[in-house]
């Protein structure tokens, strides 16, 4: 049977998310939910489908913006593949040496094998600038689940595709051969080949959670209440009404090409102090070349945006976005996503 | 080339395949395995009982054939105050990944026998009958050679939950044995707070901080330690507040504030005093709020430097009588022990006047106000920021936003583990003070606190079950208080219940650590060193201590005495040789030799249990019933239910110690020693140690004992009436409806309200209720003849001393992100999130400077010790700081050193004050605690 890559890459509806990074704080909660739920088994010990890095960093896998990838003019331009040391993690400790071997303090705990160099999170909360002017923030990512996925373009077995219903990119894991061209692909870098199953795999939506109206993982488990859901089409829907109202929640790496579904609501920073610790209104912490790399020129107008409401709040005044970006119950994060996966029940 | 998977296709894909649009991939049916994977066959209730604070994390547990899956937030709270974000989804990455600590490595699974040196890792697995039948010998022993004092259990958090350690003091109680005070070992203590309001732990709840317009991070990292619930202050700043980091360095917390306020270590003193100057010199300050709730207009005599009290003006007068001028009269008038409110009176805040003593002679006086305006003179902006190094203009700005808006300032125990914290604490509560803002949404400091779960109290004096004998220790409660209180009627009940504290629970064997290291584990040595204090202190560390012992300020409760060697100590869910300041340094080379057997009691290994001789597994919070700590924060009772039966041997504690009271029954009926006396001339029997322990078998199951706690706080009025433990499970949580009996309840000092959060202190600033100190007001002037003698009667900012001697670098520390102190640091997925191992952050010029680069193992040495540890750099760390959070396992670092063990544990000799008002012991509450913060040390390249 013959399928276009126009069909597999096309779908009704987008699934999306928005991260207000105003309210991360790096806790890694939506990782390791994640973890937890879908990246224990063999192959998959060094998998991180959601990670959250400090920004400015090299962040995971280490440098992954240099890495290439996307399109380029319209076209894809295929990258390089992370290799296993690139992306880090995996590790297993010598515990039972510690704890039962005898050898007292001779040995102390340490990851067993070559001393890594790298890790999912290996630049946390280094940042740049300096002090007391450093700054930093932090960044969670997952698959973009992008509009015009170049994973799915690039698939010799034309083995991923998105789903008609939600948006969501998934590969048949049953049709993968593990040729890695979507790990060229992607200008994310945040796919990971399962050593164990020789296969690709990547972000899912939590799908199965989506598909019985439970948000998915990272955004319900997510502490700092920061990750909205919901589909970009729903226009009393947050999501909406934050990418494509108030145009303060903007992609990362627009310039990529692939039409990321995850958006980011920019970071502000505290004040900046002048060599005599006074006050410096004029220059922002992070500099702007910096959030602009990241986001694009619309950074500027998302930041002038926020500022402006939340300087209406601060004056006493009422502010639709501050009262959506404050979410008094938790449930307004999560569109038709609401339901508790407690009360669900099987067979 | 897509032929081979055609045979799979199933009714799904068909059906798929007619959906209308953009052809759908043909082949989804490969989407079950994911499908599949997402299923579990049970939900259990679960909260994670480490010594984490508020917890209280309500989470599910899924259960798949017969092991723990995966936990994931219930996210089932409701909505308290209408206008504030509810608090769902507390949690975090720790919780998100409790259950690999379940069946990770760290776990132990049988009783386990040291087999070679201490801390040698040779292990002999035993039976629970050998283990318990050595532990009750080596108790017996101890108590026949030596004496029951000289079994200790110490004091911990125990694993954050009511089922666990703290229920290893009832078995200590029965035996005449010791309990060491927790807040003593752990130091999460806030002594400033405590002088100030005769308490330590105002504790707002977690949504409160919605309502404030002006929140100062302080000595606090909430990025790193309040995950759950940080929230609150991102949400605060959209609803139009500001938020202000104040730190040496800019730390993670200051990524999302308005303002970083750089200081230099340990002068936060300097900077919150330039700001009560400029509140007060701008005449910007609260005169109302000033007049009523503090101490500042008390009279304070010239001479000698006293308040004006009743005995100094009449015969038989009161100790604890004060006196202001009022204006209106113009006359001395006695300032109401029992009611703040001024009614006619206007107290003068400046000026002076002249009282008449008792014998006829004149004294001059002025109000504290008056004095504090003095001492202010050498906080100027411009003074306080060559001290402090935060720019005068800046101080100015803030001075002034504290002055117009509901400020809360988020405090953690940071400030209190300096040397000085005590003066920190204070002189942040004066800014307050003078500005009116405490007792009001949004606004106030903040410690911790605990109380509402009466019903474990309750348990503790039953000698049988049921609600009969409930009644009757409720009576008997409640007539010690009338008792208290007749005897001076302006006392309100939470001094009565605070009374009732300080005499019942040095009797039930509580005592206070820093006198047991003092005595045992070689700190007297340490704390003797005058180069490692404050020069102010004019005489010796021992001078002070000789002084507190013969005055009986700490009678009772600085047990086991020098003579009385301690032999057999248990530790249940601690990690003492981690936690402890000084650590291996101090205790495995002063106290270890000392100790017939070291117990450990706990689920996994940590580097204590490594050091122990008998190691018994306990239950992990998912396989048996146990309640977090309640807290004012949260204000729920939250379970923890058995999702799954305990693995392996491992039984839940209660259960632990109702088999090791039963044994040492046996062994004591074998050897025909039944009875003794102890030093304080309690008598003990061990003939029927089982009958006391489990109130005649009634609640030996842990089962029943829980929901004898749960039906007793219901009956005492703090849960909803017929809450029982199984109607808890119906949401896994239940409300609190008031603060029940405890004096920590009750110092809260505010109505409970359910459909509001909660601020302290309300009950002083609206109904004008007295605070719990000697001068029945927010006290910032001490008169205690120490604090004069040491310039602190009023808060001043002081160096903190060279502690470890004369090197270039001060260490810091704080919580850290990854685990709940050592709890998950070894978790092998969550140590995936960071470097996997120790690190210590530096700032890169210092580096450079050194030739060190990042990932570097660096040594770091003082006087006291030395450790390795890989550096990280980090351009937010202060130039000369460097900061390890703790939470790391020694047994993480080469040879197991760790930086507790540079670490002297210095006491500020004022804590060992008493005799004074306030200024008495009480259970986590006033007494000696060793810090940490700003330790010396240098840092040398290794390679």
């Amino acid at each position: 049977m013959v399928i276009s890559k126009e069909d597999l890459m096309k779908s009704e509806r987008q699934a999306a998310m928005v991260f207000d990074l105003n309210k991360c704080i790096g806790c890694q909660t939506c990782s390791v939910a994640c973890k937890v739920l879908w990246t224990r088994e063999d192959g998959m010990d060094y998998q991180w489908w959601c990670t959250v890095n400090t920004q400015p960093g090299r962040g995971a896998p280490k440098d992954w913006e240099q890495m290439g990838g996307g399109y380029r003019d319209g076209v894809p331009n295929p990258g390089i593949i992370p290799t296993r040391e690139e992306c880090g993690g995996g590790w297993d400790f010598n515990y039972d040496e510690v704890f039962y071997g005898g050898k007292g303090r001779s040995v102390h705990l340490h990851p067993i094998g070559e001393a890594p160099t790298w890790g999912p999170n290996w630049d946390e909360d280094q940042g740049g600038g300096e002090y007391p002017n450093s700054f930093f923030f932090y960044l969670p990512r997952l698959c973009n689940h992008c509009t015009r996925p170049v994973c799915v373009e690039a698939c010799p077995r034309n083995a991923m595709y998105k789903r008609n219903e939600d948006g969501v990119v998934l590969r048949d894991e049953t049709r993968c051969r593990g040729y890695r061209f979507c790990l060229e692909a992607c200008p994310y870098k945040k796919i990971y080949f399962n050593y164990a199953k020789k296969i690709s795999q990547h972000c899912i939506f939590c799908f199965p959670r989506i598909e019985k109206g439970v948000a998915p993982a990272c955004a319900r488990q997510c502490p700092g209440r920061l990750v909205f859901v919901g589909f970009l089409d729903d226009v009393d829907g947050p999501i909406h009404k934050l990418v494509r109202e108030w145009e303060v929640a903007i992609p990362l790496h627009p310039e990529y090409g692939t039409g990321p579904n995850v958006f980011y609501i920019p970071p502000l920073a505290p004040y900046r102090l002048n060599e005599d610790g006074s006050i410096d209104e004029t220059t922002p912490r992070i500099p702007t070349e910096y959030l602009e790399k990241l986001f694009g020129p619309r950074v500027n107008k998302a930041l002038d945006t926020l500022k402006a409401e939340m300087a209406k709040t601060k004056n006493g005044g009422k502010s639709d976005l501050m009262n959506m970006l404050i979410v008094y119950h938790w449930h307004e994060l999560f569109g038709p996503f609401t339901k508790d996966p407690a009360e669900l029940t099987w067979k | 080339m897509f032929g081979a998977s055609l045979g799979s296709l199933s009714l799904k894909d068909l059906q798929q395949k007619q959906r209308p649009g953009p052809q759908d991939y043909p082949y989804r049916s490969w989407e079950d395995l994911y499908r599949q994977q997402w299923t579990w066959d049970k939900v259990a209730w679960g909260t994670h009982c480490v010594d984490c604070y508020p917890g209280n994390c309500p989470f599910r547990v899924y259960v798949k054939e017969g092991i723990v899956w995966r936990e994931e937030q219930a996210g089932n709270f409701e909505v308290v105050e209408k206008g504030v974000p509810d608090m769902n989804p507390m949690g975090c990455q720790k919780g998100a990944g409790w259950s690999q600590l379940l069946y990770g490595k760290e776990r132990i699974l049988y009783p386990l026998k040291r087999a070679g040196e201490r801390g040698e890792g040779k292990w002999k697995r035993v039976s629970w009958d050998e283990a318990l039948t050595d532990i009750a010998d080596a108790v017996l022993d101890s108590i026949q050679e030596v004496g029951p004092e000289s079994v200790i259990h110490i004091g911990t958090p125990a694993q954050g939950g009511f089922m666990s350690g703290l229920l290893l003091s009832r078995l200590m109680l029965l035996l005449g044995g010791l309990n060491t005070d927790v807040q003593g070992e752990i130091n999460d203590f806030s002594p400033g707070f405590y002088l100030t309001f005769g308490k330590f732990d105002p504790a707002s709840s977690v949504d409160d901080w919605f309502h404030a317009e002006l929140t100062f991070i302080w000595h606090k990292n909430p990025i790193y330690t309040s995950i759950p619930w940080y929230h609150f202050v991102a949400e605060s700043r959209y609803n139009g507040g500001e938020v202000v980091s104040v730190a040496p360095d800019a730390n993670p917390s200051t990524l999302h504030s308005d303002y970083f306020v750089p200081v230099r270590i340990g002068t936060d003193p300097a900077l919150a005093l330039a700001m009560c100057k400029v509140v007060i010199d701008e005449g910007i300050y609260n005169a109302t709020f000033v007049k009523e709730q503090t101490d500042l207009p008390l009279l304070v005599r010239e001479d000698d430097r006293h308040f004006l009290r009743a005995r100094d003006v009449q015969d038989g007068g009161r100790e604890d009588q004060f006196y202001f001028f009022d204006t209106k009269s113009q006359s001395i008038v006695e300032a109401s022990r029992g009611y703040l409110g001024l009614d006619d009176i206007d107290p003068a805040l400046e000026g002076t006047y002249e009282a008449t003593l008792k014998d006829g002679s004149r004294v001059k006086v002025r109000p504290v106000f008056a004095i504090l305006r003095e001492t202010l003179e050498d906080y100027t902006p411009e003074k306080a920021s060559e001290i402090c190094g935060t720019n005068p203009d800046l101080i100015r700005t803030l001075a002034r936003k504290v002055s117009q808006k509901r400020t809360s300032l988020f405090t953690g125990w940071n400030s209190g583990k300096y040397y000085h914290g005590d003066l920190m604490e204070r002189s942040m509560c004066l800014l307050l003070a003078l500005t009116g803002n405490w007792g009001k949404k949004g606004t106030g400091v903040r410690s911790w606190s605990t109380s509402m779960f009466d019903g474990f109290n309750i348990a503790y004096a039953k000698e049988r079950t049921g609600r009969e004998e409930t009644q009757r220790i409720l009576d008997m409660r409640n007539n010690i208080i009338n008792v208290v209180r007749a005897q001076d009627p302006t006392m309100t009940e939470e001094m009565a219940a605070s009374e009732l504290g300080r005499m019942f629970d040095p009797q039930g064997g509580t005592v206070t650590p820093a006198f047991f290291w003092y005595f045992h584990a070689g700190y007297r040595e340490n704390w003797n060193k005058r180069e490692w204090h404050d020069p102010s202190m004019k005489r010796s560390f021992d001078d002070y201590m000789q002084e507190a012992l013969e005055k009986g300020w700490w009678a009772g409760v600085s047990r086991p005495a020098e003579d009385t060697p301690p032999r057999v100590m248990f530790e249940v869910g601690g990690n003492y040789l981690r936690r402890t300041r000084g650590g291996q340094t101090m205790l495995l080379k002063h106290l270890w030799p000392k100790l017939k057997m070291f117990v450990q009691v706990d689920w996994r290994m940590n580097t204590t249990g490594l050091h122990s001789d008998i190691f018994l597994p306990a239950a992990q919070h998912y396989e048996k019933i146990t309640f977090h700590i309640p807290t004012p924060h949260i204000r729920y009772l939250t379970l923890s239910d058995e999702a799954v039966p305990p693995a392996g041997e491992s039984k839940p504690e209660w259960e632990i110690f109702v088999l090791l009271a039963k044994k040492i029954e046996e062994r004591a009926k074998e050897r025909g020693f039944t009875q003794y006396t102890d030093s304080q001339g309690f008598n003990h029997r061990l003939d029927n140690l089982y009958d006391r322990m489990t109130l005649d078998g009634e609640v030996a199951e842990p089962a029943a004992l829980a929901d004898e706690f749960v039906q007793d706080t219901a009956y005492a009025g703090t849960l909803p009436e017929d809450t029982t433990l199984d109607t808890l499970r119906e949401k896994g949580h239940v409300r609190f409806i008031d603060w029940g009996l405890s004096a920590y309840g009750l110092g809260q000092a505010s109505d409970f309200k359910l459909d509001e959060t909660h601020n302290p202190f309300r009950w002083h600033t609206e109904k004008k209720t007295p605070y719990n100190t000697l001068t029945r007001r927010a006290q910032f002037y001490i008169d205690h003849d120490w604090f004069l003698e040491a310039g602190e009667e009023l808060p001043v900012h002081k160096e903190t001393p060279n502690q470890g001697g004369n090197y270039p670098f001060q260490l810091t520390s704080g919580h850290n992100r990854w685990s709940i102190h050592t709890m998950n640091i070894t978790n092998r997925i969550i140590q995936q999130t960071h470097r996997g191992k120790p690190h210590m952050v530096m700032n890169p010029d210092d580096a450079a400077a050194r030739g060190i680069v990042d990932d570097e193992e660096v040594r770091v040495f003082n006087d006291m010790n030395s450790f390795f540890v890989p550096v990280r750099l980090s351009p937010s760390v202060r130039p000369g700081q460097v900061i390890i959070y703790n939470g790391w396992e020694p047994y993480q670092f080469r040879e197991w050193k760790d930086p507790a063990m540079v670490e002297p544990g210095m006491i500020k000799w004022l804590q060992l004050a008493g005799g004074y008002g306030h200024l008495r012991y009480w259970p986590i509450q006033w007494q000696p605690v060793p810090t940490d913060r700003a330790v010396r040390v240098d840092v040398a390249k290794v390679k």
